[in-house]
């Protein structure tokens, strides 16, 4: 079970990716669980996820999240904002993967 | 180009990150978002107090009567928007120091309320509801950041009340927080005191005379409107979120102007604001998300040929009735785009002006003071905000045509850059 956390300023645009990535993982046949909060929700919510994928638009974070990843040893990184834009649920999904593999 | 790129986002980034990571703005922002959905409440209940042509329907007593009932709706919510904003402060940055958040709400509402004045015209025993909305914002913010700090450091020093021993521990635990709120509340009553010595009176008056008047005046102007909405525009161009940034900062302002507004349109008297938190969300982010880019939409499917043109259409169109844009900043893109600078820039100052006269000469009602969610739709939003006007949906329809009128010439450039690439012969 791979359970992937989106952030971005209210949850809105990355929780039109989270139901691309969730098209791809079930074609894929790989049990996750992908969901998307408000930056607000981030620090808490991450305690349940794996890895933590933030929009490009709130990058500025990234340090801030970091910290808290490390004490619950996940990893966090930004989405690449052309599949950001694309909407591109595998390359997203592909990404979330290898950080949780890294 | 690549240089002033990478200048600023070796600039703007650390801005950015700065104002995000700030302890005091972002319990500021989260303390907003606490109240949000009592504000939002209670702006519904405004709406529907003030249906259109209601009071020809039912006649004039039976409307005062419809009126009278649902009043208290918003004028526990939204009138005391203070109060819960206040709460959420607290909370939020006692939470991120580790303490007891709850305590940390309690206490910033208490300072506040200690600092509150609590007689109106000479009746003693009550507090005017007046200075718990927009009036106290400044003083409540003020209030909360200090008590939250003032708590945390008695916490720290660790003074308690020593209990014997055979007391339960629980019962000498319940003692722990009774130092540290009441000394907090403390200095809060000697500033009350201090203030009742100097001509300001009360710590109230003095706030919102020497900051909150003058920094509101200074928000409702449209020359510092403008620059808040290209500095948004210019954090989004470099791909980072403009509003978070910039509201935190200008937030307090467009509330307590919004806040302004609503008194006067529930007294029946004339707005004194155009500049507003509505006139930001509704007329300019309100238009499918920062920097109208609805517009952009409708002109893909009006002039879009290219393949990736039109499938970014297809899947910028939906969220972008709903004011979500990031398919279409990050997809088109408009993100580092040259192209796509000018338009992007230009377009929102020109209906900054444009909305601005509109309400300034009358041609259009200001924004009423109700709290419009910013995922309302286009014609809705704009309805609702100046307080059920038509005339508020027919502007927003006009910004739109002049943003897509802007936008034409640029994205027919980037459009037939995509087309001549599709479209170029395979060697």
């Amino acid at each position: 079970m791979k359970r992937i956390l989106l952030a971005c300023s209210s949850g809105m645009s990355t929780s039109l990716l989270v139901s691309k990535m969730r098209e791809v993982a079930e074609q894929k046949g790989i049990e996750a669980e992908i969901w998307a909060v408000g930056n607000e929700k981030a620090e808490k919510e991450m305690e349940k996820a794996d890895v933590l994928l933030i929009g490009p638009q709130m990058r500025f974070l990234k340090k801030k999240l970091e910290k808290k990843a490390e004490e619950i040893g996940i990893k966090v990184d930004v989405i690449d904002p052309v599949a950001y834009g694309r909407m591109d649920g595998e390359k997203v999904f592909h990404q979330a993967l290898e950080l949780i593999n890294k | 180009m690549n240089k002033v790129m990478e200048f600023l986002e070796r600039w703007l980034l650390p801005v950015a990150e700065k104002l995000n990571n700030n302890r005091y703005l972002t319990a500021l922002r989260d303390g907003f978002m606490v109240a949000l959905p009592v504000i939002i409440f209670g702006s519904i209940f405004v709406v529907i107090a003030n249906f259109p042509f209601l009071d020809r329907l039912l006649g004039e007593e039976a409307y005062a009567a419809y009126q009278n009932a649902l009043g208290p709706a918003s004028a526990a919510t939204l009138s005391l928007m203070g109060l819960f904003v206040i709460v959420g402060i607290g909370y939020k940055l006692t939470e991120h120091y580790g303490g007891q958040a709850i305590y940390g709400g309690v206490v910033a509402i208490a300072s506040f309320l200690i600092l509150t004045p609590q007689t109106v015209e000479k009746v003693t025993g009550a507090i005017p509801t007046s200075s718990l909305g927009a009036q106290g914002l400044f003083l409540g913010i003020f209030t909360a950041i200090i008590s939250a700090e003032l708590y945390r450091f008695f916490i720290n020093k660790n003074w308690v009340i020593k209990m014997p021993a055979g007391v339960p521990e629980a019962v000498s635990r319940s003692f722990s927080s009774l130092i540290p709120i009441g000394l907090t509340l403390t200095v809060f009553l000697l500033v009350r005191i201090l203030f009742s010595y100097t001509p300001y009176e009360t710590v109230q008056n003095f706030i919102y005379t020497v900051i909150q008047q003058p920094l509101t005046k200074l928000g409702s102007g449209l020359g510092a409107t403008i620059v808040a909405v290209i500095l948004i525009q210019i954090f989004w161009f470099f791909g980072l979120h403009g509003q978070i940034i910039v509201n935190t900062v200008f937030d307090p302002i467009w509330y307590a102007l919004n806040d302004e507004n609503f008194q006067a349109f529930q007294a029946g008297r004339e707005l004194p604001n155009v500049i507003t938190k509505q006139f930001i969300d509704t007329f300019l982010v309100g238009m499918g998300g920062s920097g109208m880019t609805l517009a952009v939409v409708i002109l893909i499917f009006l002039i879009g040929r290219s393949r990736q043109v039109k499938e970014l259409g297809k899947l910028g169109g939906p969220p972008g009735i709903f004011n979500v844009n990031e398919p279409i900043t990050f997809g088109l893109p408009i993100i580092l785009n040259p192209l796509a600078l000018i338009p992007w820039i230009l377009a929102p100052v020109v209906v900054t002006v444009i909305t601005y006269f509109a309400m300034a000469s009358g041609l259009v009602p200001k924004p009423a003071g109700i709290i419009v969610p910013w995922t309302t739709p286009i014609g809705i939003s704009g309805f609702l905000a100046t307080g059920n006007a038509w005339q508020g949906a027919v502007l927003q329809i006009f910004n739109l045509l002049v943003v897509m009128a802007i936008w034409w010439p640029f994205l027919k450039i980037i459009d037939k850059s995509y087309y001549e690439k599709e479209n170029k012969p395979s060697e």
